[in-house]
């Protein structure tokens, strides 16, 4: 071959392998499974279409009003086609993790989890790392370094109580009361409930004790349990409507849809951070199963849930809205971050957003709001082993 | 045959239905308020009925108690007759397997299922029927334990045998009809665990009647309670209808040992 | 019901079946005819439960050990022993003997009125869990509809110390199953005691004690006393209700088994929580080994 003839085969040979290399990433499959972020996938847009042709998506022990998951839901499936198909709501960290194991190579299996925090390290091994967008606004204290477990939401301790009651209870020591007789109760057994130990942690902090010492408050519902003060029920809605307890400690972010459920059968109940203890717990942890059945559908709910944008519920999406693409249509919806918020819950980028919905006007906030102190794995463990023992005996 | 009750028996068949009817009157009571507790209409029944998957997962509760009755029958009653008749020997071994099943923690089992059944197995809803028929041994074997012990096994069999009767005919005209209660027990507690069952559903992630219950009033207290009230009353009906069915319904030649 | 075995001494009747009388075969030919069953539990109860009996022996690194046997019996799962036993005992007898009053009452109406009585007791024998907590707090609650009514009256149950959230209260709320259990599976027992032998023993010169100690005891016992023995074990590993009504203030062995597998706060103890299982199974072996002592001990008696 001539010379000039070389130069332009090669030249054109480069243009030809440019145009291919432009073109490869939009029409090569991209592996769900392995996906470590939206870039992986070539932006949201493909994410967002690989989404919608898997069409649906597994959760598990995701109840529609614990932290106003509902709205993210209707979000998921109005906005994007995504059928939710939610698994034991009322299930445990425990029974998630289990369901990842005992479901392998099944439709069914979870493609998300949200667990306790203390759970994590038992099922590290089963999930799959994957940077959402917003990834450098999660604090470092909650997140894995590899991306395969990050922190979603936290919550404080919150003071509820049926308006019949009189007086109006403020505080926790305050509840050595007479007149409470078998009206108070916690979220279950310390040792099996999450909420239950971070009230057994607050209401510590208001006796005098800390996140270090839980021994006041172990001494504290013993007095009321001798007084019959405290009853030892569940305190779950079903108990609260054979009105086997009047008041109760819970997350705050549970507030709104216990008061909700309480004017369904005519009560009225309003909810307060205790003046003597505000005590938040460690946040509960998104994951993405390694093998879910929709990996597209499990990563575009954790950007879901991980966007700090103040945006349009399901509701208000109008079909104009719908038509658009789908990185647009996704910065027009509320964030997870923000659908947290609306739930009462705090959301664990809170510190790096700036456009927040307001948070529920139902659970009042006293003012002289102590400190708020939250105890760590360590520290909850330490707790944990201590009620082992001393809790079926208070 | 019917007898004459004294008053010690009045007095206990009083206190026992007290107790009984009670906690359900209260239930019931609960699950007719409406209107935050304003008025009382069947409101939250009337909502269950147009859910969306009532009579999907009714249908599947309800195939799951037809198989696990008819399972219980057909491995059960054999097995039980054969036992005291000539299979004495095995008969602390059988009693004591059928007793597993009600003290290992359903949570346990079913993490035990889930490990070890293949997926094929686990990848239908059939597979809680024959999990079914385990947790409900206990209770169907001591049922049909109880009732073939009260009767005169051997001298019926011995009887009908002599009478030239095959074993197989004197099986399904003479010792069935003859522990008749006993069977109806053990199939009523199968069918009643099936239509019920909760914890095992959950675990192995099926959509059954109860746990569809759970799932669709969540949020809404007065619609789970009239749920649960629902179901009770509904597996009741159901056992009912087979109890109280007219004898021509069922085998012809029932004879009631005691009439 | 002694009846003698008479041994046959003809050949057997062509066609008569294979369940012939186990006293003619070699003793593994007689397991034939169990075979079908004893294939159905291994499969459906045994090989799921390996599992379990193996992951018990196994530390979290997969190394074999004794120490969660070890820890079994220390601290709080010990004394969950002592609690669960007790408590299932005390709610076995309670409704053993509240059911064999009943269902000696119902066995004296009519054919009709005991199915329908069964076909009930077999549903009520089946509530737990929360449904059955609901149902005894909205009736026998502090705010329960008998409770009012009893105030009403003058009657104050919760004026003392009475809870329900107690030991006491959950033996009262189980026998809301237990009854009816015990009402369901013992009436076929009593169905076959004849009035005809009441006559007989008044007839020879026995009052009603003597016809309850001499007759009736001897020959429901084993029906009664196997049938408590199946309400101990209900009442063992009887787990949502408890869970409901006592928020961890009661040890039972379910609940902590439950707290160690199935929980939020307790992770990475599984095996502990399969060694609580198989020591429950361990109990009821030997619970069974004692009934059946007494059982063989009151047949020398007679």
């Amino acid at each position: 071959m001539s010379k000039k003839l070389k130069v332009v085969s090669a030249a054109a040979g480069i243009v030809l392998a440019t145009t291919a290399l432009a073109v490869l990433p939009a029409t090569a499959a991209v592996n769900a499974s392995t996906a470590s972020s939206a870039a992986s996938f070539g932006g949201l847009d493909n994410l967002i279409k690989a989404a919608k042709k898997e069409g649906a998506l597994n959760l598990i022990a995701t109840p529609r009003d614990w932290a106003n998951y509902g709205d993210a839901m209707d979000i998921m499936t109005k906005a994007f086609g995504i059928k939710i198909n939610s698994d034991n709501p009322d299930g445990s960290s425990a029974q998630e993790i289990a369901a990842i194991r005992t479901t392998k190579n099944m439709d069914k299996m979870p493609d998300v989890v949200d667990i306790g925090l203390s759970h994590v390290a038992e099922g590290a091994g089963l999930f799959a790392n994957y940077r959402v967008q917003t990834w450098n606004s999660i604090p470092k204290a909650w997140k894995s370094p590899v991306g395969n477990w990050y922190g979603g939401y936290t919550g404080s301790i919150a003071l509820c109580y049926d308006s019949s009651v009189t007086p109006a209870p403020t505080s926790i020591a305050g509840l050595d009361n007479p007149a409470y007789k078998g009206m108070f109760a916690i979220q279950g057994d310390p040792t099996a409930a999450q909420q239950a130990l971070i009230s057994v942690f607050a209401v510590a902090v208001a006796k005098g004790g800390s996140v270090k010492n839980i021994q006041p408050g172990i001494d504290f519902f013993h007095k009321l349990k001798a007084s019959g003060i405290f009853v030892p029920v569940t305190a779950n809605a079903t108990a609260f409507a054979s009105g086997s307890f009047k008041i109760d400690l819970t997350w705050d972010y549970n507030v709104t849809g216990f008061i909700a459920q309480a004017k369904t059968i005519g009560k009225t109940v309003k909810c307060t951070y205790p003046k003597d203890a505000l005590v938040a717990g460690t946040p509960y942890v998104l994951a993405i199963n390694k093998t879910a059945p929709h990996p597209a559908a499990a990563r575009l709910w954790e950007e879901l849930m991980f966007s700090m944008k103040n945006g349009k519920l399901a509701a208000d999406l109008t079909a104009a809205d719908l038509a658009l693409p789908g990185s647009q249509l996704f910065s027009l919806v509320m964030g997870g971050q923000n659908v947290y918020i609306s739930g009462g819950a705090s959301p664990i980028t809170v510190a790096s957003m700036t456009d927040k919905v307001s948070p529920p006007t139902a659970l009042i906030v006293p003012t002289g709001l102590p400190q708020s102190v939250l105890p760590s794995l360590a520290q909850q463990t330490v707790a944990t082993n201590i009620l082992k023992t001393a809790w079926p005996k208070i | 045959m019917k007898q004459k009750l004294n008053i010690s028996n009045y007095i206990v068949l009083l206190a026992a239905t007290a107790f009984f009817v009670f906690p359900l009157i209260a239930a019931f009571e609960f699950s007719l308020r409406s209107n935050q507790g304003k008025s009382h209409d069947w409101s939250n029944y009337q909502w269950i009925l147009h859910e969306p998957g009532f009579r999907t997962n009714l249908g599947v509760s309800m195939r799951l108690a037809l198989l696990t009755a008819v399972a219980v029958l057909v491995l059960m009653v054999p097995t039980i007759v054969y036992l005291h008749l000539g299979g004495a020997r095995w008969k602390r071994l059988v009693e004591f397997v059928c007793l597993v099943p009600l003290v290992v923690p359903v949570i346990s089992f079913a993490l035990g299922v889930g490990t070890a059944f293949p997926t094929f197995l686990q990848s239908t809803v059939y597979e809680l029927s024959f999990l079914y028929v385990i947790i409900s041994l206990p209770y169907t074997y001591r049922a049909l334990d109880v009732g073939l012990s009260s009767i005169p096994l051997l001298t019926l069999v011995e009887a009908s045998r002599a009478s030239g009767a095959t074993m197989r005919q004197t099986l399904v005209f003479v010792v069935i009809p003859t522990i008749r209660s006993a069977v109806n027990g053990a199939v009523f507690l199968a069918v009643a665990l099936s239509l019920g069952e909760f914890t095992l559903a959950v675990l192995l992630h099926w959509d059954t009647f109860p746990t569809w219950i759970a799932n669709v009033s969540q949020g809404h207290i007065l619609n789970a309670i009239a749920l649960s009230v629902l179901s009770l009353v509904g597996a009741w009906v159901v056992v009912m209808i087979f109890a109280l069915a007219p004898k021509s319904l069922r085998s012809s030649k029932s004879q009631e040992a005691t009439s | 019901m002694s009846q003698t075995i008479t041994k046959r001494t003809d050949a057997p009747k062509p066609g008569v079946g294979p369940l012939h009388f186990a006293n003619r075969l070699g003793s593994l030919k007689s397991l034939i005819p169990l075979l079908p069953f004893f294939a159905f539990i291994a499969y459906f109860l045994v090989f799921p439960l390996t599992f379990i009996f193996r992951d018990a022996f196994l530390s979290n690194d997969g190394k074999f050990t004794f120490e969660n046997f070890a820890q079994c019996f220390q601290g709080v799962y010990g004394h969950s022993f002592y609690v669960s036993i007790r408590l299932s005992i005390i709610s076995a007898a309670i409704g053993a003997v509240a059911g064999a009053l009943i269902a000696s009452a119902i066995v004296k109406t009519g054919t009709r009125s005991r199915r329908a009585v069964a076909a009930t007791a077999s549903v009520l024998a089946n509530t737990g869990g929360v449904p059955l907590a609901f149902m005894f707090l909205a009736g026998f609650g502090t705010e329960g509809l008998v409770t009012k009514a009893l105030k009403a009256l003058g009657w104050n149950i919760y004026g003392g110390s009475f809870t329900l959230f107690s030991a006491s209260g959950i033996i009262l709320v189980y026998s809301f199953f237990q009854i009816p259990l015990m009402v369901l599976i013992y009436s076929p027992a009593l169905e076959n005691v004849k009035p005809e032998w009441r006559e007989a023993s008044d007839s020879l010169g026995g009052n009603r004690l003597t016809y309850f100690l001499r007759i009736t005891v001897p020959l429901l016992f084993p029906a009664f006393l196997s049938t408590a023995l199946l309400l101990f074990a209900n009442s063992f590993s009887a787990y949502a209700t408890a869970r409901a009504m006592t928020s961890g203030t009661l040890p039972l062995m379910p609940l902590l088994i439950g707290n160690l597998v199935d929980g939020n706060v307790i992770a990475n103890q599984e095996h502990l929580g399969h060694a609580m299982a198989v020591c429950m199974v361990g109990v009821s072996i030997i619970v069974m080994s004692i009934y059946l002592l007494v059982l063989k001990f009151s047949k020398v008696k007679r």
